[in-house]
């Protein structure tokens, strides 16, 4: 969204298929975490359950692939160019846009008129991305430590430190549904903000389909 | 000489001091001290209305149901909430199965053996014992095995809970034979009150501290195999009162004679009243409200005549006089000082007036107010101990001790009643439990009884919050602290005029403590 | 030796009118109970027999309500006789003792001097208005948990309040209520304790706890927070029998009704079953005839920690969380009030948005990156 050419080298196929693979895990977990919290229609808790149990695995197991391939994969992160680096880069604010952050924030507040140049994402896109991973994992910690199975695990004193810091099982469980909200919150912004300034992003990482970028021809 | 100190006052529920002036062997002046405060209207601030009945309950573990039934119905009151037929039915079987299995545990394990030299009982033959039972109309049990396994433990030296009795004071009455006996029932009485707690069990998932009268009626739903149980169990209970409480009492009570001469108290008595009628209406419970104040007649209770002083307790000073629906508690420990502050218990007065509640009160208002089957029971229990038409004999030390059994009498009689009416109802396909209510502002009151007296909750609810919360317990009317003016409360009036024998073992102060069930 | 003990203590319990039968079958129960076959019987009959003097106890009271006591009374395998008379020798108990005032608390000190004792303690400690929001015997009651401790063999906290303050120390605290753990570890006693919470505390366990204590000698298996993980080893949930019904997704939905009757399950109106270890749906309560979720309640966690203020309101899901200036609030209207106020906020910047043109394609972009002005400004790439 932030004025970058969408073409396939921004978002080879691993990140895309984790893309997916994460949209669709979260989707199901916040249903059926809805669910098991207040049960708003019969029939449906066993199903619930596993599929809750199912996606937060596959979700364990996409993030963590995820951050490998941040270290394996090569895409363009930068403006106007096909050339490719590591991913990792994009995650954290590079030296060419660590300053447009502030910058970023006021055209959003509409203090600024025109649209930051920056890399494949912006300061502030990359803090937003960067920040769903300990989201991600510390959802999973309060998830595993109100799951009575974890208490036979040996690292459950892991756990169970945890518990003991919060004040016990309620609090803990209420703190995996405030972070749920996080991570919805997240998800409406970001769905949001990759699809009021034109709906390419989206064709891309979704459906890889490439997309003439206006702002490439500003350059050109 | 020093003043008299029974600290801690045991076999009662919670912590009390007892201190009495003796002069020539009598008790001339004495002080209550209740000596714990925890604080639970502050705790209940700011929660859900609906939760007052889980917390409020664990104020007291041997009445809880009552405090239980007292706190939903203050929220009741509060959020306009009238409940349906069966839950009324229901709560009284509960508050029943409580008052059966306190009054036999109070009686039995609590103050018997303020009565009963369990030692004197090895100098029994036990064929008398056997001739005596039948003669007393009392259960039987096996009393060779009783009486050496006493001896056993007295020769072995161990003690247990009989360490540092004090048995064999000169005010021990009862011959060998009728000590073994009631201890027989001691033991005895121990499964029964196990056996009536089995009842709220069974209706209220646990005993102590119960789950199902919540606000809006109740939990439990009937079923054939549960209604058995509860039968099962109440017709032992039923057994046991009628056939070995009543007759010991009966038997044991023209030794204590002289026990109607003193520890009369006050002479005032209130009563909130407890069991509701199928009308709701509180004047047509199974036992009424009034109060009865100094004459043989009743009037009408009216809670807006109660106000709690706090001179003489640790609370802020200046909160004082208040009427409950508008009290506040504030703890403010200075000293133990009998002259200033002594207690954590406030001191309520109704009408400015110390007031004696329990099954005493509860007795004499029934009586007097023309209760039938209670008439029936008082006066003929008069009549076997050679008072016919004296009712005013039971405002003495015996009489406490007897109203509480003859309640337990009458309790047994409307119990029977409850259930066939329950099961009557059941089958006729009434199945309302429970309503629901969307207020979220209004004031309550729960009047009520529990077995130890009149209990009073006081609930004030704002945005669907508790915004006051106050409780009135029956000991805190007994046990009262002096008020404002210096006047004692019920249990130090009922010590003043005590004999006392033996001023280090002072056994007849313990037994007028423990009149009250405190 | 054995032998000789044995004997001794045969002649003991035939005295008390316990027949040889009756002591065994007792034993059998209580081998059911510690989870173990009846086949333990003989092994717990001779540990209970290896002495010939009754194991002493000292029951002290706290704050309490006495309702930790009156469930005690409510045991019926063993019944309390038996347990007061025949296995144990409860010196102090002040509800059942039939001594009173300081001959009463003589009993303390001369078992305490002895040494050898068990010390089960009722109720929180007080430790408002420096400890006299108790009074016992003229000075703070915890006084005589501190003297009790010293010499105890073992110490057992029972009920929620001797754990760890129970409601009494529900916010605010109002009489400074804590556990018996918390009391000794500040006064310097470092003892090792056996927790046993839930409100009132369930009798059985503690006649688990103090056979164990004779039977081996030491105490049992217990988790860091000092509860036997033979008892607190799983939630309720877990082996509650209405779990078929929450797993197939039948709810009681209002109470007294026809789910009820077909004892669906009660995790929607409040049940606190998933998150209370104890073992109630199996030892149940009262000599096993009910418990609370049998009897149409939901389970209120009165085995938790800091129970009240974790559980309450007892009816809704979970508790509230407090908002400074609001006070309590449900978590799931937290989450719908941000989850609301983030779709308007973005629905509002979506118009706005609109009215400067940037739907859909962004406002113009910046002519030069500020970056690459900034660099050009020192002098470009070095």
């Amino acid at each position: 969204m932030s004025g970058h050419g969408h073409y396939r080298e921004a978002h080879p196929l691993p990140l895309m298929l984790s893309h997916w693979s994460n949209l669709i895990s979260m989707i199901v977990l916040v249903f059926t975490g809805f669910y098991i919290h207040f049960p708003f229609f019969a029939g449906f808790m066993g199903a619930a359950r596993s599929l809750h149990f199912f996606f937060m695995y596959l979700l364990l197991v996409t993030i963590t692939a995820r951050i490998i391939m941040a270290f394996t994969v090569k895409d363009t992160n930068q403006m106007g160019t096909k050339d490719r680096d590591w991913d990792w880069k994009n995650w954290i604010p590079q030296a060419e846009n660590r300053h447009q952050l502030i910058e970023t924030a006021k055209y959003y507040l509409f203090m600024r008129k025109e649209h930051v140049i920056s890399a494949k994402n912006g300061a502030l896109q990359k803090i937003a991305y960067l920040a769903t991973i300990p989201l991600t994992y510390a959802i999973a910690y309060a998830g595993f430590a109100i799951y009575t199975p974890a208490h036979q695990w040996g690292i459950w004193p892991f756990f169970e430190a945890g518990l003991t810091a919060v004040g016990g099982d309620m609090n803990m469980r209420i703190i995996h549904y405030f972070l749920m909200w996080a991570i919805i919150l997240f998800t409406m912004i970001h769905v949001y903000l990759a699809n009021i300034y034109g709906v390419a992003p989206t064709k891309l990482m979704f459906f890889w389909i490439e997309t003439e970028d206006p702002h490439d021809r500003y350059h050109q | 000489m020093a003043n008299v100190v029974i600290d801690p006052v045991t076999r009662i529920e919670g912590h009390l001091r007892v201190e009495v002036k003796v002069d020539n062997g009598v008790v001339t002046d004495a002080w209550a001290s209740g000596g714990l405060y925890r604080g639970l209207e502050t705790v209940l601030q700011g929660r859900a209305p609906a939760d007052a009945f889980y917390v409020a309950q664990r104020i007291c573990g041997v009445c809880p149901i009552s405090h239980g039934h007292a706190a939903t119905m203050a929220a009741e009151g509060a959020l306009k909430i009238k409940i349906p037929n069966n839950a009324r039915i229901i709560r009284n079987i509960i508050e029943g199965a409580e008052m059966l299995h306190s009054h036999v545990l109070w009686f039995y394990t609590l103050t018997a053996l303020d009565y009963v030299d369990v030692v004197s009982a090895l100098k029994a033959n036990i064929a008398d014992t056997y001739a005596l039972a039948e003669k007393a109309g009392t259960s039987t049990a096996d009393f060779g095995a009783i009486q050496s396994r006493i001896k056993g433990f007295v020769e072995n030296g161990q003690l247990s809970i009989f360490t540092n009795n004090w048995f064999g004071h000169s005010a021990y009455k009862l011959p060998p034979e009728l000590n073994l006996i009631a201890v027989a029932h001691y033991l005895e009485a121990l499964s029964i009150q196990a056996e009536a707690a089995q009842i709220i069990a069974i209706m209220g998932g646990k005993f102590p501290h119960f789950m199902t009268s919540l606000p809006g009626g109740t939990a439990w739903y009937p079923t054939e195999e549960k209604l058995d149980g509860v039968l099962f169990h109440f017709n032992r209970v039923k057994e046991f009162v009628e056939k070995a409480m009543i007759p010991d009492t009966l038997a044991i009570a023209p030794f204590y004679l002289d026990a109607t001469t003193y520890g009369k108290g006050v002479g005032n008595y209130l009563a909130w009243g407890v069991f509701e009628d199928k009308s709701m209406d509180p004047k047509k419970r199974y036992l009424p409200p009034g109060v009865i104040s100094g004459s043989l007649t009743v009037a009408d209770a009216d809670p807006k005549k109660i106000k709690e002083y706090v001179e003489h307790s640790w609370y802020t000073q200046s909160e004082t006089g208040l009427n409950p629906a508008q009290g506040k508690t504030h703890m403010a420990f200075t000293d133990y000082n009998l002259d200033k502050q002594y207690s954590w218990v406030k001191a309520p007065r109704y009408d400015e007036k110390p007031m004696e509640v329990g099954p005493l009160s509860r007795m004499l208002v029934a009586y007097l107010s023309g209760n039938e089957k209670v008439k029936a029971i008082i006066d003929g229990t008069l009549a076997k101990l050679g008072a016919a038409g004296k009712p005013e004999i039971l405002m003495s030390l015996l009489g406490r001790v007897a109203a509480r059994n003859l309640e337990a009498l009458y309790v047994v009689g409307l119990m029977g009643d409850w259930i066939g009416e329950l099961i009557a109802a059941v089958k006729e396909g009434d199945s309302s439990f429970f309503v629901e209510s969307s207020e979220t502002e209004g004031d309550g009151a729960g009047l009520w009884e529990a077995p130890r007296g009149a209990l009073g909750h006081w609930m004030s609810v704002k945005g669907g919050k508790i915004a006051n919360y106050q409780v009135v317990t029956p000991s805190t009317w007994d046990m009262s602290s002096r008020d404002a003016k210096g006047v004692r409360g019920p249990l130090e009036e009922a010590l003043v005029g005590a004999p006392i024998a033996d001023p280090e073992k002072p056994l007849e102060a313990l037994r007028i403590v423990h009149s009250f069930d405190p | 030796m054995a032998q000789d003990a044995r004997g001794e203590v045969y002649d003991l319990l035939a005295a008390r009118g316990v027949s040889r039968r009756d002591f065994l079958k007792y034993c059998g129960s209580v081998a059911a109970l510690l989870g173990l076959s009846e086949m333990y019987a003989p092994q717990i009959a001779a540990a209970v027999e290896s002495g010939a003097k009754l194991k002493p106890v000292l029951w002290i009271a706290q704050g309490l309500c006495t309702g930790c006591t009156e469930s005690m009374a409510q045991s019926r395998t063993p019944d309390v006789p038996t347990v007061v008379l025949d296995i144990l020798s409860v010196n102090y108990w002040e509800t059942v003792m039939a001594s009173a005032g300081s001959d009463a608390l003589k009993a303390i000190t001369e078992t305490v001097d002895k040494g050898g004792y068990i010390l089960i303690v009722e109720g929180s400690i007080m430790n408002g208005a420096n400890g006299n929001t108790l009074r016992v015997g003229g000075r703070p009651g915890r006084e005589d948990v501190k003297e009790a401790a010293k010499n105890a063999d073992a110490i057992i906290a029972v009920g929620s309040c001797a754990v760890d303050g129970g409601w009494v120390k529900a916010a605010p605290n109002p009489a400074g209520a804590t556990g018996v753990s918390e009391y000794l570890a500040s006064v310097g006693i470092s003892k090792p304790i056996i927790n046993l919470p839930t409100c009132p505390v369930n009798p059985e366990w503690i006649v688990a706890m103090i056979v164990d204590v004779l039977l081996v000698g030491k105490l049992p298996a217990l988790d860091s927070k000092g509860r036997p993980t033979l008892i607190y080893g799983s939630t309720i949930h877990d082996n509650c029998p209405r779990r078929g019904h929450f797993e197939n997704g039948e709810f009681v939905e209002k109470f007294g009704t026809v789910e009820e009757k077909k004892q669906f399950c009660l995790y929607k109106v409040g049940c606190k079953g998933p998150q209370t270890y104890t073992n109630c749906p199996y030892v149940r309560w009262n000599d096993r005839v009910s418990w609370c979720v049998e009897s149409g309640s939901p389970c209120i966690g009165c085995g938790n920690f800091n129970w009240v203020d974790n559980d309450a309101p007892f009816l809704t899901r979970t508790s509230n969380v407090k908002l400074p200036g609001i006070g309590g609030v449900a978590p799931s209207t937290v989450g719908a009030v941000l989850g609301g106020a983030a779709a308007v906020a973005l629905g509002v910047h979506a118009v706005v948005s609109g009215t400067q043109g940037r739907v859909g394609k962004g406002g113009p972009p910046e002519t030069e990156k500020a970056y690459d002005r900034k660099k050009a400004a020192k002098g470009g790439d070095k």
